[in-house]
């Protein structure tokens, strides 16, 4: 199954933007970043399923939690990073 | 046993704080080192933590509330952020050591802005003055812990904002006691307790932060690990080394106690619990009480001497009657160079929001006879 990582500067940040989503009914999901999208080290991303993108997009900048980088898998296991 | 020393740190505390505490010890692990289950409960636990902070103290971002392990590691990570060698800072006449001690070892100008007990007016007159000498930084107790003394925060927040003189505010005993408006105040830090009057375990607290704060310690924070700088943003600048987990489980359900109580309903009751203890004190012939004229400048905590009585000797004599409360400079003396007490220390009792009327009655009785013994 396709989804979306929303890659975050902090778990806390995550924490945010995955609270964001579930008070506005989007499943969001907190983890670890895949090691390969991590960035600097380590971070924690937000798991969004494939068709809630667009309204997760507008709910976080509705809320000031614009993302500044989002991941989509691909079919290989890898990630692609999506430009916004 | 009956406790009055909350003003050190509450013992009773709602039934919740020690089972989230006991119940964390085996079931969350560290936040953000792990992606498995009992990793990701404790970081829900603090996050959880954070955003009840952040509603308490109309903190618009739970990312600015950092967990300390005391008041004293918040106020040293404030104070060396905004104060440098040289440095001219204003302090009230009622500061703990916890704000002097750092200032003075940083080698820091200070500026004491000197008032009488309980009168607010001369300590906002007192801050102005002392404000429009020239300052760098104004650090600024809600609370005397000595006394009970509110200082009037949000007009010496206000003379801070007019100045642009960025104000540190120690909430020591005010937090989760006395209404306390992070956002309203403007504050650059606050710093508080977790153990005290939000009723968490002891070895927590709270930082609340409005400007750039510099770490104090470095070290591992789960996130940006290729660099050998700290992160440059909340919390994790500030959070270096694993969380103390069992105490912020514990500071979620102290948290959710006294929002549910409402911290007007609480400091309401510690201050007639205070009142009717001042007044009763006062009927001693020996007691010299210092209470405030005017009940809402007073929290929920008293200081008294008896005449002819070392402190410390009465608080042993109290102690052995079953009545738990503190003697001595209580780690203020510039508190007590504004009241005049510091030769002789002060005997001080402090409520919280478990304390009773009758409770109050009996110790009341205790100290007359413990007067009425001396003639």
């Amino acid at each position: 199954m396709l989804y979306y990582l929303i890659v975050c500067r902090s778990l806390t940040y995550a924490q945010r933007t995955a609270a964001a989503l579930e008070r506005a009914g989007i499943t969001a999901r907190v983890l670890r970043s895949p090691k390969s999208i991590a960035g600097e080290g380590c971070s924690h991303s937000v798991k969004i399923s494939q068709r809630n993108l667009p309204d997760s997009l507008r709910i976080l900048q509705r809320v000031g939690l614009t993302p500044k980088r989002v991941y989509i898998t691909a079919g290989d296991g890898s990630y692609q990073e999506v430009a916004l | 046993m009956i406790y009055l020393d909350s003003a050190a740190t509450t013992l009773q505390k709602p039934a919740a704080v020690a089972a989230a505490s006991a119940r964390a010890i085996n079931n969350l692990a560290s936040p953000g080192r792990g992606g498995h289950r009992p990793a990701m409960a404790a970081a829900d636990t603090a996050f959880a933590c954070r955003e009840a902070a952040a509603r308490l103290f109309h903190v618009g971002d739970p990312e600015r509330v950092v967990f300390t392990f005391n008041a004293t590691h918040g106020l040293n990570i404030a104070i060396k952020t905004l104060a440098r060698p040289g440095s001219r800072v204003v302090v009230s006449g009622y500061e703990h050591n916890a704000v002097t001690r750092p200032l003075h070892a940083l080698g820091a100008d200070i500026r004491v802005a000197r008032s009488p007990l309980f009168d607010q007016k001369a300590a906002l007159a007192a801050f102005r003055r002392e404000l429009d000498r020239g300052a760098d930084l104004a650090v600024c107790t809600h609370v005397s812990n000595v006394f009970g003394f509110i200082l009037p925060i949000e007009e010496i927040a206000g003379l801070c904002r007019e100045r642009g003189v960025p104000l540190i505010v120690d909430a020591s005993q005010s937090a989760g006691a006395v209404p306390l408006d992070f956002s309203a105040l403007g504050a650059a830090f606050i710093a508080m307790p977790g153990h005290k009057g939000l009723y968490g375990p002891q070895g927590t607290g709270l930082l609340l932060c409005g400007a750039d704060p510099v770490p104090l310690l470095e070290g591992g924070t789960g996130s940006e690990s290729k660099r050998q700088s700290m992160p440059d943003f909340l919390p994790d600048r500030l959070e270096a080394g694993t969380h103390n987990i069992t105490g912020i489980a514990g500071l979620l359900e102290g948290l959710r106690f006294v929002e549910r109580r409402g911290v007007e309903r609480i400091a309401a009751h510690e201050a007639a619990l205070i009142r009717r203890m001042g007044e009763g004190l006062c009927a001693a012939p020996g007691a010299e009480v210092f209470l405030s004229g005017e009940p809402s400048v007073q929290a929920g905590v008293l200081s008294f001497r008896l005449r002819g009585r070392d402190c410390e000797e009465a608080g042993e004599l109290l102690g052995e009657q079953g009545f738990a409360l503190r003697a001595g400079l209580h780690c203020a003396p510039l508190a007590h160079e504004s009241a005049d007490t510091l030769e002789t220390g002060t005997l001080r009792a402090s409520v919280s929001a478990f304390n009773t009327g009758r409770e109050i009655e009996k110790f009341i009785h205790a100290v007359w006879e413990l007067d009425a013994a001396k003639y």
